[in-house]
């Protein structure tokens, strides 16, 4: 823990914002702090290192973009997985290959508990609200709250369990020597996995037949202007 | 709206409880009429959240006006897929994910990421907040043209628009982004031409696209370890 330079405090701190940000995701207020590119930078700034928070936020946003919340869909939660994602990577102080993709591939695993925990509480919301029969109205107010307390609650214990972990384990990969070679088949990975993912999301989101074409020009446009701004 | 969403009712204890304060003015000094409207506004219901709004206000104005349980149960179910599929197309296939690429080009051309995420919350929440108002009171000035009020809203072109501009951002992201990772093998043709067909993958197969990346995703930092020693 000292090394990693994480007081007790501070893992209060993540937890309580967490919790925050999972409430916000479905519950209240919805206004997108969840979305891994602001939880996964308030996740790094709180550990010194709010760039490499976005930079991993930012590939979480892509990954999940075929994911939409429809209906009853099971989607990855996106706040405290990309909250802890980017506090870990920051806490490892090293913006290097091996933290990032370490910390990428926990936020996404996080994420994916975290749908089940969500799964879990609209069961027990299914108990608490939905076998209100005959509904006295002070009565649904008093389990709504409970039931967006226990949302809470929920994200509160889920970053509660794997922040420090997820530090832990980041920390120890970015001590591990890592060669030239490797990095370029691992970066080669990682770009595949977020290109693959830029497919569904544009499919998911309403492709058209033009879709391709603007993906692609889209791509060309972006390399171009690295091309001409270095 | 969404707080206790569950499987069995949906979203229909947020839509009565988001209701309470309108049946509380409409049914005062009348307990069992009120709680006869809750049970009804507890029914299985669902809905963009964003748009249930519309559902909150217009019901309301039915209840207000002694419009008949049957009628406006039968009104009810009729509301939850026009504006279910009307804002999950608006704001979770286009607005959200449209404020999220431009957030990321903007983080990888600028560097900022606290401009990049606030220019982020700022323009979606613009949006969000002129959407609820919007159905907040269009929902009561409506009350059973609820559907009329839909197809004359004045954002219905612009779905059209983000799904054109979202494909574009996300190829633009893509590369942006892959710029943006340290020790990245862009460069290199056999990677560039990877990533084309990778995307051409994602786009004609999304399930196997979604599966492929989540391997990918896991087995990068493995890769890493066991090659990197």
């Amino acid at each position: 823990m000292s090394e990693l330079d994480v007081s007790v405090g501070l893992w209060a701190v993540l937890v309580v914002v967490g919790a925050a940000l999972g409430l916000d995701a479905a519950s209240w207020p919805q206004v997108m702090i969840s979305r891994p590119i602001v939880a996964a930078t308030i996740g790094g700034a709180l550990l010194g290192d709010a760039s490499s928070g976005f930079l991993v936020g930012a590939i979480l946003e892509l990954l999940g973009l075929g994911h939409m919340p429809y209906g009853a869909a099971v989607y990855p939660e996106t706040g405290p997985a990309g909250l802890v994602a980017g506090a870990g990577l920051a806490a490892s102080g090293d913006s290097g290959l091996g933290p990032l993709l370490l910390a990428v591939a926990c936020g996404w695993i996080i994420g994916w508990v975290g749908a089940a925990t969500v799964r879990l509480q609209r069961r027990i919301n299914g108990y608490l609200v939905a076998s209100l029969a005959a509904a006295a109205p002070y009565r649904l107010e008093r389990r709504h709250r409970m039931a967006m307390t226990i949302d809470a609650l929920r994200a509160g214990a889920l970053t509660a369990a794997f922040a420090v972990p997820v530090m832990i384990l980041v920390k120890l990969v970015s001590r591990l020597p890592t060669g030239g070679a490797a990095l370029s088949v691992a970066s080669a990975v990682l770009l595949v996995a977020v290109a693959l993912a830029g497919g569904v999301g544009v499919r998911v989101m309403g492709g058209r037949r033009t879709a391709p074409l603007l993906f692609g020009a889209g791509g060309a446009a972006a390399a171009l202007l690295i091309l001409l701004t270095g | 709206m969404q707080g206790s969403w569950n499987y069995r009712t949906l979203v229909a204890g947020g839509l009565a409880n988001a209701m309470l304060p309108l049946l509380r003015r409409i049914y005062a000094g009348d307990p069992v009429r009120l709680e006869a409207a809750v049970s009804r506004h507890l029914e299985p219901f669902n809905a963009h959240p964003y748009l249930c709004a519309m559902a909150v206000t217009a019901l309301a104005r039915l209840e207000a006006t002694e419009v008949s349980p049957e009628k406006i149960t039968r009104f009810r179910t009729a509301l939850r897929a026009p504006l279910g599929a009307v804002g999950d197309e608006l704001v979770w296939a286009g607005w959200r994910p449209f404020c999220a690429l431009l957030a990321i080009v903007l983080f990888a051309l600028e560097g900022s990421p606290w401009v990049a995420t606030l220019f982020f919350l700022l323009l979606y929440n613009v949006g969000h907040v002129y959407l609820r108002g919007w159905a907040f009171w269009r929902g009561w000035s409506a009350g059973f043209d609820v559907g009329r009020a839909l197809q004359e809203a004045p954002w219905n072109g612009a779905t059209r628009w983000l799904t054109v501009l979202n494909a574009f951002l996300v190829g633009a992201a893509v590369v942006l982004v892959a710029w943006r990772t340290p020790a990245t093998a862009l460069l290199r043709w056999e990677v560039v031409l990877a990533l084309v067909a990778a995307a051409a993958v994602g786009y004609v197969r999304p399930g196997l696209g979604e599966r492929v990346a989540a391997t990918l995703l896991i087995a990068a930092p493995v890769l890493l370890l066991l090659l990197g020693g």
